[in-house]
């Protein structure tokens, strides 16, 4: 596989949406491939900002008990 | 008749509670205000309850939760002009060449990835609540919730292949709002505006 067929596969691969076999692929490209290896990492690392920045938040208390009463006064 | 409601609920609230933070976060950063995010929720958890016999036990319901979530959101904000609707966005966009991501990603400057994990998150967070919504809810759905295409076509409404396009166009307009974030913040060094 070259590079370009390499960052085709950039989102699919950090995504985990690609087969074993194709997984294999990329990473058989990416150890003979620095300048990829690089590609990958800073898309990966992305990935994780938004993670680490959006994805501790909770549901406010208060929420929870009003959808619960909601759904409990319903109909 | 009482008795089979009471189960539903009991059934209901079983499966799809713990689903709350998730729907809370990914309302938040769509309606980017936290009083209108719990209001998008808890008209998601009542419609569900309402439709919940359409639902199949057994599937996938936290999918089935953010495509409703979807349709609220979609059905309140249609009506407000300040905010672009879905499915035109989409046309204009598709419109557009789509060029492949090795293009694309070659011809974009990236700053390092270092510089961009000193942003702080309350900046992170503003570039994604700036992204277009269809592109927003894209990579929340992905990268924060960790959803599959397949979990995220259903939750859009939308085909695998749009889902993929979303995601691609949303990370790009996304690392292009953090370079501006971190040129803003000052981390960012000799990177050319525009």
């Amino acid at each position: 596989m070259n590079c370009r067929e390499t960052i085709e596969r950039l989102y699919t691969f950090l995504d985990r949406e690609l087969s074993e076999a194709e997984v294999a692929e990329v990473q058989r490209h990416l150890e003979a491939c620095p300048p990829c290896v690089n590609m990958f990492k800073f898309e990966a690392s992305v990935k994780r900002l938004v993670k680490r920045c959006c994805g501790e938040e909770r549901a406010p208390d208060a929420l929870r008990e009003r959808v619960q009463k909601v759904l409990r006064q319903y109909p | 008749m009482a008795e089979t409601l009471e189960h539903t609920r009991e059934q209901f609230e079983r499966e799809a509670m713990e689903h709350l933070d998730a729907l809370y976060r990914t309302a938040l950063r769509m309606t980017r205000n936290p009083q209108d995010a719990e209001d998008l929720v808890q008209e998601t958890y009542l419609r569900a309850f309402r439709f919940f016999n359409q639902y199949t036990p057994g599937t996938n319901i936290r999918a089935w939760l953010f495509r409703i979530l979807t349709n609220a959101y979609i059905n309140r904000y249609r009506k407000n002009s300040s905010q672009p609707r879905v499915a035109s966005l989409d046309q204009s966009e598709d419109a557009k060449t789509d060029r492949t991501l090795a293009q694309s990603v070659a011809s974009d400057d990236n700053v390092e990835a270092e510089v961009l994990d000193r942003l702080a998150a309350e900046d992170v967070r503003r570039a994604i609540e700036q992204l277009p919504a269809p592109y927003r809810l894209a990579v929340l759905l992905a990268d924060v919730e960790g959803l599959s295409y397949n979990e995220m076509a259903e939750a859009m409404g939308v085909k695998k292949g749009t889902v993929m396009s979303r995601l691609f166009r949303g990370r790009r307009l996304l690392q292009r709002a953090l370079r501006e974030q971190a040129r803003e913040a000052g981390i960012a060094k000799g990177v050319p505006a525009g």
